[in-house]
């Protein structure tokens, strides 16, 4: 199977000696990975790496075979990303927003970009300015943003954040139909780990700037009673070494 | 080529629909009608004669390079880097398919199109200005000339507010410190002459080279390498920064 993103002996250490630590990771091309973990054990940091907003101090990202720090432009060509609570230009409308990210594109029209906000329920509003939007709204406009070029991998940091239950649903059909409709990959950084394991086809556990394991959900499932057992297990297990 | 196009274009619209460029159009205009009315009612009433045909022109500049474009331009600057780390924009920005090369030349193109439209407008409004109040056709070459010549040390100025900005962690403290460098770099030239030969804030008025009867070339072309290996030296450390910086 085709290698979406390789991550190689990553690691990223702060001046309070927190970050991230060798962590080695695949994955496959059209699944749904879920990078769970949380409050400050690395995920955004790795994320962040991922998508060339940081610098590693050693290591590397290769996503659909292009190297983030050597050829950025073609590995980030088909990725779409949400990163923390991405602040858009709060002073322009959805659409003016969504125009300055198509110009990066050559094949992306004002259509594409109506289907888009269409898509997360937003065309209604796309001439008001983000400043008026409520949390879930810049939440789901962020994603219209990360699938905007139709790209092959998405990867969305705490994507459940600041959603309603309603919101929520409506984003975990939309994350299972792009997977089932276009393959697209997803990493899915969160906190939630209901939302995770819902929509999650295998997962990652990082605590404490270590990757401690990774499992298919169905296997997870088979073994534990939840993905949250599972979670706390792999916690417990890395505390007693 | 197409994505520092892009980026540039990008850039354009973001610092056009923020408040702050009307403000500045609407202060220049400001400024040119202040100055032509004191020097109009100081030649006709005072009986100082300040200004002739093209002085006029020459001297709006001489305020406006000392005064409110350095400020508009800090004012862009401070915005378009600190301000944009300071809010997260930037990330927007930067988790497109564009590397962050092309992101500093598309932000530092406008930043050069912002002082050349303001110094632009400022020309033609003080060579009307000038028309009515002197009644007397102004040098139609000596006045674009000084105002081209105007754009180097200001742009100078912009790229270390650039520096500044990648440095700073807020806007404010951004904005402070690029005004204090401003400042003390004028005052440094002003007691202590002999900075002038390396502090790019002495030939803010090297226009005035152009203006006598004699033109010293080797003059002006040994003053503009020195401002071009500025401009070289400084967009390098700013690009440097930018890359380094983690968001």
């Amino acid at each position: 199977m085709d290698k979406a993103i390789i991550i190689e002996n990553l690691s990223k250490r702060y001046k309070n000696n927190r970050g991230i630590q060798d962590i080695n990771l695949e994955i496959n091309g059209g699944e749904i990975f879920g990078f769970l973990g949380p409050n400050g054990a690395g995920k955004t940091t790795a994320i962040k790496i991922m998508v060339g907003l940081m610098k590693p101090d050693k290591g590397s990202v290769r996503i659909n075979g292009y190297d983030i720090s050597d050829e950025y432009e073609k590995a980030m060509k088909n990725v779409g990303c949400i990163v923390e609570n991405e602040v858009h230009f709060s002073y322009l409308t959805a659409y003016e927003n969504m125009k300055l990210r198509s110009r990066f594109y050559t094949d992306i029209d004002d259509a594409q970009i109506h289907k888009t906000l269409e898509i997360v329920g937003l065309i209604k509003y796309k001439n008001e300015k983000i400043k008026n939007y409520s949390l879930g709204m810049k939440q789901r406009f962020g994603i219209a943003i990360a699938i905007l070029s139709n790209p092959d991998t998405i990867i969305l940091d705490e994507p459940f954040n600041g959603l309603d239950v309603e919101g929520m649903v409506q984003m975990r059909k939309l994350i299972l139909g792009l997977s089932k409709e276009k393959n697209t990959t997803f990493f899915i950084s969160s906190h939630l780990i209901h939302d995770v394991e819902l929509v999650c086809d295998r997962v990652g556990v990082i605590h404490g700037g270590k990757l401690l394991a990774t499992d298919n959900t169905q296997d997870v499932l088979k073994n534990y009673s939840s993905l949250e057992n599972y979670y706390l297990s792999e916690v417990d297990l890395s505390g007693n070494c | 080529m197409e994505i520092v196009k892009a980026a540039y274009i990008n850039e354009i619209v973001k610092i056009s629909k923020k408040k702050k460029l009307v403000v500045s159009v609407i202060l220049s205009v400001l400024f040119v009608i202040g100055t032509a009315i004191g020097a109009y009612l100081l030649n006709n009433f005072a009986g100082i004669r300040i200004t002739g045909g093209s002085e006029f022109s020459i001297m709006v500049l001489t305020i406006l390079i000392y005064s409110i474009l350095p400020l508009f331009t800090t004012f862009i600057c401070v915005d378009m880097f600190a301000g944009e780390f300071s809010d997260n924009t930037i990330k927007f920005t930067l988790t497109g398919p564009a590397s962050r090369i092309k992101i500093f030349l598309g932000k530092i193109l406008t930043v050069a199109t912002f002082i050349i439209a303001n110094l632009f407008f400022v020309m033609i409004l003080s060579t009307i200005a000038s028309l009515v109040i002197n009644k007397n056709i102004p040098n139609f070459l000596k006045i674009p000339m000084s105002y081209i010549m105007a754009f180097m040390p200001i742009f100078i100025f912009a790229l270390v507010v650039v520096i500044i900005s990648n440095l700073a962690r807020g806007t404010t403290s951004a904005f402070m410190f690029s005004i204090l460098v401003f400042l003390v770099f004028n005052g440094l030239n002003l007691v202590f002459p002999q900075t002038k030969g390396f502090l790019f804030t002495s030939t803010l008025d090297w226009y005035r080279l152009i203006l006598g009867s004699y033109i010293n070339f080797s003059k002006i072309s040994r003053v503009f390498l020195i401002l071009l290996g500025y401009c070289i030296m400084l967009i390098t450390a700013g690009y440097y920064l930018f890359e380094k910086r983690d968001i």
